[in-house]
């Protein structure tokens, strides 16, 4: 029961108890105070802390930690891009070394009606159980379409146009995380040294009569590019640009007129010519969903 | 003798028979959510009984200084008010406000400690050490202790309460790192669509919780079974 006698001493017996305790945590707090280096707290301000990996550490902590002890290149940011890396160099005191942008290419052209010898997949909608099976397209090297490297983007930088992965270059920052999802392996980090570069967009390692089987578009491995320009060489049966070497696309002219099939396109913004190709088009002012044609794709996870 | 023979039954009570998840289902939030993987569990099973163990110490010191009736601080403090030396001081009331007190403020200073001097022990639960300051398991060690502090005739003296804690401690260890090594052979198992996720996981629980009901009235078994032997 709550008389005076208890509430008088409950009180004298709390403040007592809070003075105390207030004291021994105050005093722990200076005793045992572990000192963080101002340069790493520094740095972890300057760092955007979306904790995307794209640099190789576990988080931005971990990064800015790998940084303040000279570990790392203070470049390595993707997602804070040259503003982040001057920081980080002022806060270091060192000189920015000059990096080029990299961003995620999808080394595979081929749509869905482009592919041949699929079959109706019923499986988990993953490239990585899909992947499992054998027969779910003829091409063993292009890629799926179920999309692993969608969800695996944080940005909205990459998306499934008619069953091929898509990457948008306005959105794509480089943190590689479509490329280490993508269990066939086919995108990977191109230094885009101009707006638009050149690539290979196929994959598939066989001989020509095997692709001309499987895909209306990949390489058939003809040489006949790498004959043609200096900056290409045949990794196998695909050619592969040097990009350390690569200039500007005119160096590519003649292989690309020589090319027999669709394998080397480019990716990047796009070009004027593009944009003059749209640009009488008009675009409604407002779009409305339609419910008979929208897909809802969204799925419940528990 | 005796003595021994009350410990391990408490401690046995604690780990087993009455144990903290599965019989009484206090700590539960964090018995689903660390109970992924079973090495963490496990790191979870032991940050829980460490501090189980602490606030134990400290709740037994509490409550037999200041929390139980005609308990001397009070009683002091009452006389040096000038109060009636006849009245029994009872601060039960605050029994709730003083054990979370209790509990939040020693796990800030054994976080700032190990922070200092295990530093790699701190990385490897730090995580957990914040989390653990608001489990009702914990709580619930300090009301039991409170609970036997009542009688002023049988008085549980430190050393109970502090196998209690770790008894209950080794228990939810026991109880989380069992339930982890289910949940990981879930994931292989075809589960029915609806149950995937926190469905299968509160069944699991539910099943492995009426599986400890088997204990119940072992105590008393042990009890005679020593008692026989003894005689």
């Amino acid at each position: 029961m709550l008389t005076t006698v208890t509430m008088i001493t409950a009180a004298v017996v709390l403040a007592l108890l809070a003075v105390a305790t207030g004291y021994v945590l105050g005093w722990a707090n200076r005793a045992f105070r572990v000192d963080v280096d101002p340069q790493v707290e520094a740095i972890l301000d300057a760092l955007p802390s979306a904790n995307c990996g794209g640099c190789g550490f576990t988080g931005c902590s971990d990064y800015a930690e790998a940084v303040a002890r000279g570990e790392a290149g203070v470049g390595l940011c993707a997602p804070g891009g040259a503003g982040c890396a001057k920081r980080l160099a002022e806060i270091m005191g060192v000189e920015v070394t000059e990096r080029l942008p990299y961003r995620a290419v999808v080394h595979c052209a081929a749509h869905y009606p482009q592919r041949l010898q699929r079959t109706p997949y019923e499986g988990e909608p993953t490239c990585a159980a899909a992947n499992l099976v054998a027969g779910v397209q003829g091409c063993t090297y292009g890629c799926l379409g179920f999309g692993d490297c969608v969800r695996a983007c944080n940005y909205d930088a990459i998306g499934v146009v008619d069953g091929l992965a898509t990457v948008d270059y306005r959105s794509c920052v480089g943190c590689k995380a479509c490329a280490r999802v993508c269990p066939r392996n086919i995108i990977t980090m191109v230094p885009f040294k101009a707006e638009r570069m050149l690539v290979v967009a196929c994959s598939n390692q066989d001989m020509g009569p095997d692709v001309k089987a499987v895909c209306e578009l990949g390489c058939i491995g003809c040489k006949g590019c790498s004959r043609r320009a200096d900056r290409m060489e045949m990794d196998g049966n695909l050619p592969v640009i040097d990009y350390d070497r690569y200039g500007s696309a005119g160096d590519f002219q003649v292989a690309l007129e020589k090319c027999p099939r669709a394998s080397l396109v480019f990716v990047g913004k796009p070009s004027q010519e593009d944009l003059a190709a749209v640009a009488d088009e008009h675009l409604p002012d407002e779009i409305r969903a339609d419910f008979k044609t929208t897909v809802d794709d969204t799925e419940w996870r528990g | 003798m005796d003595t021994a023979i009350t410990l391990i039954q408490i401690a046995l009570g604690a780990a087993l028979i009455n144990n903290f998840v599965l019989h009484y289902f206090v700590g539960i939030c964090p018995f689903l959510g660390v109970s992924r993987r079973v090495d963490t569990a496990f790191g979870m099973g032991c940050a829980v009984t460490f501090v189980i163990s602490i606030a134990a110490l400290l709740s037994w010191v509490f409550t037999y200084f200041i929390l139980r009736p005609a308990a001397p601080v009070p009683t002091w403090v009452w006389r040096v008010c000038g109060g009636d030396p006849r009245t029994t001081v009872d601060l039960s009331v605050l029994s709730y406000v003083m054990y979370i007190f209790v509990i939040a403020s020693s796990v800030q200073f054994v976080e700032l400690y190990v922070r200092k001097f295990f530093p790699y022990l701190y990385k490897s639960f730090g995580v957990f050490l914040p989390l653990i300051t608001t489990n009702c398991a914990i709580l619930f060690a300090c009301l039991e202790i409170m609970k036997r502090l009542q009688d002023p005739d049988r008085l549980w003296g430190l050393h109970e309460a502090l196998t209690l804690a770790v008894g209950g401690g080794l228990g939810f260890t026991i109880a989380i790192v069992l339930m982890a090594g289910i949940r990981e052979e879930l994931d292989m198992c075809d589960v029915p669509k609806p149950l995937v996720g926190a469905g299968i996981g509160l069944i699991t629980a539910g099943i492995l919780a009426m599986a400890f009901m088997g204990f119940t009235g072992v105590d008393k078994g042990i009890e005679n079974a020593i008692n026989l032997l003894l005689r």
